[in-house]
């Protein structure tokens, strides 16, 4: 009975706190200087991460999806496949795990502790409102900064892609003829389609690390079990979310 | 780090991602962020075979739109194309599903009509074209193999026989051969003998594949065949010039036969000639005295005798005397 107690405390607490962040919303411009620190940490900060991590995913794409279609002699479209396939699903999903460990956590971790150390009630004491000025610049700053660490993800992974592509014998296709088989079935939809998801995953992911961080209760030792609690549950929402995210975009560009 | 130059690099980092997905934006689709309106037709065909929704239309292998959707119609079904809205199809062209690839990849070929034809407006249909799929032509095959596989059976029961009293070919080859065998063998052996003989030069055939000598009489038996067959040519060349003379009336002969005048004059001698030749025998004129009467006769005996005597009497006297000699003895 506990872990569904507290599953739906933990499921409620973030829609409440969604509604007060939705509903401080107006302060943001007055907040200028919270939310650029906030993009310069979720954004700024994670790129290089962001790109290495997509270039390799690209490319062990292509090397994989070469291995198992040289079986069908259809190796020129590996193009078709590493686009869509980055444009889609993995850059989307992968952006949104890299936020989840380096930026959720950290989130997670400075919350909680503010928490343990009791700097959330000393705000809340001054009728400073928690979710105006500590979760609201972050996720203003999420929904601004996926889009941008999405399309580099996509477009360093496509690269990855047509280097591999090239180089590996049993693949070896040009990269102009990579390129226009990636140009000729990878639709801008598509990727408009991932930029959606990955705005969707990560605003989820911070909302729940900022929720799991403020609901931190007891001494020092709970701020790492809220870390990893706070991981967890942005991985499988991740992963939960991409299934029905997908299936309703499919839905509506049909 | 200063809050300046922080808020500088957020700014960049988003200009980045605005500029990346600007070029995404072009690169991809022509710079269409969904599919172009475009207009719609209507194929009808007996089957759709593995047509599905997404896939391209093509006219002239240049894509100019997808397969928006496919159901059926009644008795037959339908797709329903997506045009791209620049182009133009024209009412006499014609719409066939097109098979890219092995592994199930279809499109819609359109070919390009004829130049002067009205396009079709939107919402019309297309004419379709049936071409034969994979399906088609392996169910053909198969009929082709059992065709084949049905006379191959036929001519081995007619080679082999059905077994059930027919008798086959080989069959019937094999009792020839079995029934004549002794009288085959002999034909062999002789036919062997015969060609033995040959090789050794036995006989006239033999010898005359064998012995060089004989080739070469032969040779110039052939030789002197083919001179005396030159000559008799030459000589039938004479003879025929000889004719020719003759009919053109050349030389005594030729007169003779077709001169009308000389045969006549030669019939009128031939003529005078029994007239002489009767009167001689009749002793008329000189020469038939001369034949008929004996006194001629007799006076000339006498004038021989005289000359005799004229001569004799010559051999005695000189040479001086001889004129006075004979002109005594003869007058």
């Amino acid at each position: 009975m506990k872990p569904l107690t507290a599953f739906l405390d933990g499921f409620g607490s973030t829609w409440l706190l969604l509604v007060r962040v939705v509903s401080h919303s107006g302060s943001l411009p007055r907040q200028f200087h919270r939310f650029i620190d906030q993009c310069y940490l979720i954004g700024y900060t994670t790129m290089p991460i962001v790109a290495i991590l997509s270039f390799f995913i690209g490319s062990v794409l292509a090397l994989q999806a070469g291995y198992s279609m040289q079986n069908f002699g259809t190796q020129q479209f590996i193009g078709s496949l590493v686009g869509l396939s980055m444009a889609r699903e993995l850059g989307p999903v992968m952006v949104a795990i890299l936020v989840a460990g380096r930026v959720g956590s950290a989130i997670t971790a400075e919350l909680a502790s503010m928490k343990v150390y009791q700097e959330i009630d000393a705000l809340e004491t001054m009728n400073i409102s928690p979710a105006r000025i500590l979760v609201m610049p972050r996720l203003a700053a999420t929904l601004v900064m996926m889009p941008v660490l999405t399309i580099i993800g996509d477009l360093v992974g496509w690269f990855g892609g047509a280097i591999v592509a090239d180089l590996t014998e049993i693949i070896s296709i040009e990269p102009e003829a990579y390129f226009a088989v990636l140009r000729r079935y990878t639709h801008f939809s598509d990727v408009l389609n991932g930029l959606i998801k990955a705005e969707l995953f990560g605003f989820a992911v911070v909302l729940v690390c900022c929720n799991i961080g403020l609901n931190t209760r007891g001494g020092p030792r709970e701020i790492g079990a809220a870390v990893t609690r706070a991981v967890v549950v942005s991985l499988i929402l991740i992963l939960v979310l991409d299934y029905f995210v997908t299936q309703v975009l499919m839905l509506v560009s049909s | 780090m200063n809050h300046v130059s922080q808020t500088a690099r957020v700014g960049l980092f988003f200009l980045l991602g605005l500029a990346l997905t600007w070029v995404t934006f072009q690169t991809l689709n022509g710079g269409k962020v969904f599919r172009d309106k475009g207009y719609r037709l209507v194929a009808g065909f007996e089957s759709l075979r593995e047509l599905k929704k997404g896939d391209e239309v093509r006219m002239a292998g240049v894509v100019i739109g997808s397969v928006e959707e496919t159901r059926l119609a009644g008795r037959r079904a339908e797709a329903v194309l997506h045009i791209d809205r620049t182009i133009e199809i024209k009412r006499d062209a014609t719409a066939s599903i097109v098979m890219a690839g092995l592994i199930g990849t279809n499109y819609i070929g359109i070919d390009l009509g004829s130049a002067g034809a009205p396009p079709l407006p939107a919402g019309a249909e297309i004419r379709t074209q049936i071409t034969p799929d994979l399906n088609t032509i392996m169910t053909d095959l198969a009929a082709l193999g059992n065709k084949l596989d049905h006379a191959l059976v036929t001519l081995t029961g007619s080679l082999a026989g059905d077994g059930k009293g027919s008798v086959g070919i080989i069959q019937k080859i094999d009792l020839l051969v079995t029934e004549n065998r002794a009288s085959l063998a002999r034909t062999t052996t002789n036919l062997q003998q015969v060609t033995d003989k040959l090789n050794r030069g036995e006989g006239t055939l033999g010898k005359l594949i064998n012995d060089p000598k004989l080739y070469d009489e032969m040779i110039g038996t052939l030789g002197e065949i083919r001179r005396g067959a030159g000559e008799a040519k030459s000589f039938i060349a004479n003879a025929q010039a000889i004719i020719d003379q003759v009919k053109m009336g050349q030389g005594a002969l030729g007169a003779l036969v077709f001169d009308q005048k000389a045969g006549e004059d030669f019939k009128s001698t031939i003529a005078n000639f029994r007239a002489v030749s009767d009167k001689i025998s009749r002793g008329e004129g000189t020469l038939g005295k001369l034949l008929q009467d004996d006194g001629l006769l007799r006076d000339a005996q006498l004038i021989m005798k005289k000359a005799q005597r004229a001569l004799d009497g010559l051999e005695d006297s000189g040479p001086i005397t001889a004129v006075g000699v004979v002109a005594r003895g003869l007058f």
